[in-house]
């Protein structure tokens, strides 16, 4: 079974139609890419995943998606649960103003990981698990704003693995960090897909192409709504695409 | 956290071991191919013959593999022309295991006729072009430049043989007109090793080029980037 099944997803704002007739796979412990030009609704299906587009007022969606089989727009699904397993990094390293213990600490409190033993537990196991460890263990009190833009953004996945997701969504989460950042952030990728599913979107083609399994590329249809144009293993749809459109795009023929 | 970039490593690594184990089979092939030709095992040659397909297959599942690393990982200066050596070598290699095929379907067209005279010299060739591919492929992996220049040379030892087989099979052939097709055929086997040895010299240019960026042509001593500069 797919990780999360995307079955027939229409989403609207308002009533525009931006996302159109999406079906697709998410395979559990590998790393998708959504790729494509600019506008396309990368984002938009990405934030669909554990809806973060509820926040939108005007935002309604047709079609499910399901999770390990479940519906997540059922009437009856839990949308704080739902965040929880299924996590979000997002462009901009976005830290609480606290220390760094605080921030990863933040999540299993609320989920009520009381005793002081655990916590700490947990954050050397999140931080860990981000890479990050071994650069903030002798300051673990020092405001996490003051670390770098990396440092931040490995920050934000300890944040989110502190809570033991199954899924990590990340929106261009190295598009603010420097080459080596960048990385030691797909690196870190690698890691993780380990123990979770990923989904990555990025208008950075070559880093779709070095760090994911599988890689979905999206266009605007004649109806300007966002559309998934094709879907495969990131091997074959980067040395031989089956759809015109994806050859066009990766070799830049348009952007 | 992993060093950046250990999944590629590792990638390239596995590639070159299956470049290896591709040399491995076709140096069998063609030396398996004359000792059957010897031996007029018959057997043996339509199993060489067969086994051609599967060279090809794992040339092509190389080939597919350099394609992907490279769309997907973006690979730079020393490892992108890593990568094209591979692309190179592995097509190279797929010829000298055309050789061996060939020198099995003489053994067959040759039939139950027995040979004009044992082999001596066609195993000799054999020997000295599988001993050349062998220790050039090891150059590639241990990126060896100095191991890849010395080796071209000894194709003037296998050229030297090949005209050997010739003259002696001339004489063959001069002695009674009858023994035409098989010394045709013998000269057409020892002409396979002597392009068997050949192709191991573009191997060994590929690796000099690859360590050092620079492409000669070995058995010249020519340098191509010298003589562009000279015409101007």
């Amino acid at each position: 079974m797919d990780k999360i099944h995307i079955d027939d997803l229409r989403f609207y704002y308002g009533s525009k139609l931006a996302l159109s007739d999406i079906t697709m796979g998410i395979q559990a412990r590998k790393i998708t890419a959504l790729i494509g030009p600019s506008g396309c609704g990368k984002s938009t299906l990405l934030r669909c995943l554990n809806r973060m587009n509820d926040t939108i007022r005007s935002a309604h969606v047709e079609g499910r998606i399901l999770l390990d089989g479940q519906d997540i727009y059922a009437p009856d699904s839990d949308v704080v649960t739902l965040r929880q397993r299924v996590g979000m990094v997002f462009q901009r390293p976005n830290p609480f103003p606290q220390s760094i213990y605080d921030n990863v600490a933040f999540g299993p409190r609320v989920m009520g990981a009381a005793r002081k033993g655990d916590l700490d537990t947990i954050v050397e196991q999140s931080l860990r698990g981000a890479g990050l460890w071994d650069e903030v263990k002798d300051d673990l009190k020092l405001d996490a704003q003051r670390l770098s833009l990396g440092q931040q953004q490995r920050l934000c996945i300890a944040r989110v693995i502190a809570v033991k997701p199954e899924v990590i969504l990340m929106d261009e989460p190295a598009s603010a960090l420097d080459p080596i950042a960048t990385l030691k952030i797909e690196d870190l990728m690698r890691e993780l897909v380990q123990d979770y599913t990923i989904v990555i979107v990025t208008h950075n083609m070559q880093q779709a192409a070095r760090v994911s399994d599988y890689t979905a590329f999206m266009l605007i249809n004649e109806n300007l709504a966002g559309t998934v144009v094709e879907y495969g293993q990131t091997g074959q749809v980067f040395t031989q695409p089956r759809d015109r459109r994806t050859e066009d795009y990766i070799t830049g023929k348009f952007g | 956290m992993p060093r950046p970039r250990e999944s590629f490593d590792r990638e390239l690594q596995r590639l070159k071991d299956e470049v290896l184990a591709l040399g491995s089979i076709v140096e069998e092939a063609i030396l398996d191919s004359v000792k059957a030709l010897g031996e007029r095992n018959w057997e043996e040659a339509e199993r060489i013959i067969a086994e051609d397909r599967l060279v090809n297959q794992k040339r092509f599942a190389i080939e597919r593999d350099v394609l992907v690393l490279i769309a997907t990982q973006q690979p730079m200066a020393i490892d992108l022309r890593t990568l094209a050596a591979i692309l190179e070598i592995v097509t190279e290699l797929e010829r000298i295991g055309d050789y061996a095929k060939g020198i099995s379907k003489i053994n067959l067209m040759i039939g139950d006729a027995p040979l004009l005279k044992p082999l001596i010299d066609l195993p000799r060739m054999a020997q000295k072009a599988t001993d050349m591919l062998h220790r050039a492929l090891g150059a590639f992996v241990q990126m060896d430049a100095d191991l890849a220049r010395s080796i071209p040379a000894e194709d003037d030892d296998v050229d030297a043989l090949y005209n050997q087989v010739q003259r002696e099979l001339l004489t063959y052939i001069l002695a009674d007109p009858k023994n035409l097709e098989q010394a045709n055929y013998l000269t057409w086997a020892a002409h396979n090793l002597e392009r068997a040895a050949d192709r191991v010299t573009n191997i060994c240019e590929r690796v000099v080029f690859t360590v050092t960026g620079e492409m000669s042509e070995l058995d010249t001593h020519f340098s191509v980037t010298e003589d562009a500069d000279k015409s101007k």
